[in-house]
């Protein structure tokens, strides 16, 4: 497995912390995630983000609300919940903690 | 020169070039099978549909009003590849042959179940015992008509109330899904390939959007073909195709059907003697007790009698061990009884023509029958 690979499976299991950060700046749709997302290394497809998504909301960590827009038709805006604000800050907390144990590790 | 083909995303219809409409349909097939599991399945791809349209609202304007099939692929390929990201772990690469999951996994516990039409009792939506609702599964038909022939039976002397009765005592509940499943006369598993391929039949519905005659066509064609699979269907459920029974559930089942169904009917019978005699067949039935207290003795001896023959049977359909209801369920068994002998009283208490009609049944019953009613009109 090269390094590259690996990296894939850690940006994997980090897509749902960032996808909750993205979320709990403002009201997004599908689209603008993946917009924020996209210059970002964690750039994602419709079609992760879509199952993503709906596992989230089925755990109660987002919602979201029907919005009529300019272009089309409405369009689903997702917010976090109490309990989605929750693990976002426990999952920053611990993040913080990596970050941490990185750097002292192995100093003198 | 290429072919064109409409299609209707989330409500909106689009123009395909031929190779890019193919492209998308198994797109979205491979969507849906990945997705199988997963209970948001028709959320996750209705958003997909929608993402996919907007992209090719992005594309179309006054000047442009088909996509053609480069489009497609790159449209495909800027979604990327549907993941289940709730099952992805767990669930086995999907792929030709592989099991449709879902309700099918649970009927495949340790003992295989044998996937023919039963008869069960349904609590699902039932209004007293889920006798009416069984049957209508089991008949296919509506439950409403059902009650509806109960309830004029049981104007034609109390029968439909008595047949109620013991349907009631005599029908297993179905309360796992495949139980469920059998009950309405369907391998979950086979319903699920079912609505697969109608729903691929729709998709290739799709293709005639906008196009009457071709519509029609397809119609005719894709009802034949429904009509066609159901009975492939029903020869799946035949209980020789697919899994094999437990050993010797042939030999078992009807034995033990029998047993049981002896059993309530003796057990009937003997309430019937005791409340007519006070004593059960002239035995001398713990005569020194009083009433209420061998009545509840009989009730808890045909309850004790019944209760692990029913969980031998129950193993048979796809437990590994019977089933227990606990003191719960036995209590629950031995109020029904209590109701049975409440409902024998008051049906030969007022009903005289129950009573008539009974007279031309065995001399027992007949006797039976001519003491309920004096017992009845000495209260």
């Amino acid at each position: 497995m090269s390094v590259n690979e690996k990296f894939t499976s850690i940006r994997k299991g980090l897509l749902e912390f960032l996808v909750l950060k993205v979320i709990a700046a403002d009201k997004v749709y599908a689209a603008d995630i993946l917009e924020q997302l996209s210059r970002t290394e964690f750039a994602t497809q419709e079609g992760t983000l879509y199952p993503l998504l709906s596992k989230m909301r089925r755990e109660e960590l987002v919602d979201y609300e029907w919005k009529e827009s300019d272009a089309g038709p409405p369009r689903k805006y997702y917010q976090l919940t109490a309990k989605g604000r929750e693990q976002l800050k426990e999952t920053s907390e611990y993040w913080q903690k990596i970050n941490a144990t990185l750097r002292n590790l192995g100093q003198p | 020169m290429n072919k064109v083909i409409s299609i209707n995303l989330n409500g909106n219809a689009y123009q395909l070039e031929e190779g890019g409409f193919e492209a998308l349909r198994a797109y979205l097939d491979t969507a849906g099978r990945r997705l199988e599991s997963n209970p948001d399945k028709a959320e996750i791809i209705a958003d997909i549909e929608e993402a996919i349209a907007a992209k090719f609202r992005s594309l179309l304007g006054a000047n442009k009003t088909v996509i053609v099939e480069k489009e497609v692929a790159g449209i495909i390929a800027d979604m990327g590849p549907v993941e289940d990201a709730s099952g992805a772990a767990e669930a086995p690469p999907p792929g030709p042959g592989a099991q449709p999951a879902g309700a099918g996994k649970d009927a495949q516990g340790a003992a295989p179940v044998p996937p023919a039409r039963r008869l069960f009792k349904i609590h699902e939506g039932a209004k007293i015992g889920g006798v009416c609702t069984g049957l209508a599964a089991y008949f296919n038909i509506d439950v409403t008509l059902v009650r509806i022939a109960f309830a004029f039976l049981i104007f034609a002397w109390g029968s439909g109330l008595l047949l109620y009765v013991l349907m009631w005592l005599i029908l297993p509940s179905a309360s796992t899904p495949a139980e469920m499943a059998a009950a309405h006369g369907m391998a979950s598993a086979t319903a699920q390939e079912f609505i697969r391929r109608a729903r691929e039949g729709y998709y290739e519905g799709m293709k005639t959007f906008g196009d009457r005659r071709a519509y029609r066509e397809w119609k005719r064609k894709f009802k034949s073909e429904m009509r066609g699979w159901k009975r492939e269907m029903k020869w799946g459920l035949h209980p020789l195709s697919g899994q094999p029974p437990p050993a010797g559930a042939w030999i078992a089942l009807p034995v033990l059907n029998t047993l049981i169904s002896a059993v309530s009917i003796v057990g009937f019978i003997a309430l019937i003697s005791l409340v007519a005699t006070g004593d059960v067949f002239g035995l001398g039935f713990f005569v020194w007790w009083p009433f209420w207290a061998r009545l509840l003795t009989l009730i808890g001896i045909i309850c004790l009698v019944r209760c692990p023959l029913k969980a031998i049977r129950r193993s048979y359909y796809g437990y590994p061990w019977g089933y227990y209801w606990g003191p719960a369920g036995s209590l629950w068994c031995i109020l029904k009884w209590v109701f049975v002998v409440y409902l024998v009283i008051w049906i030969f208490g007022i009903h005289a023509g129950f009573h008539d009609a009974l007279y031309h049944l065995p001399p027992k019953l007949h006797h039976a029958a001519d003491s309920v009613q004096d017992w009845w009109n000495r209260q």
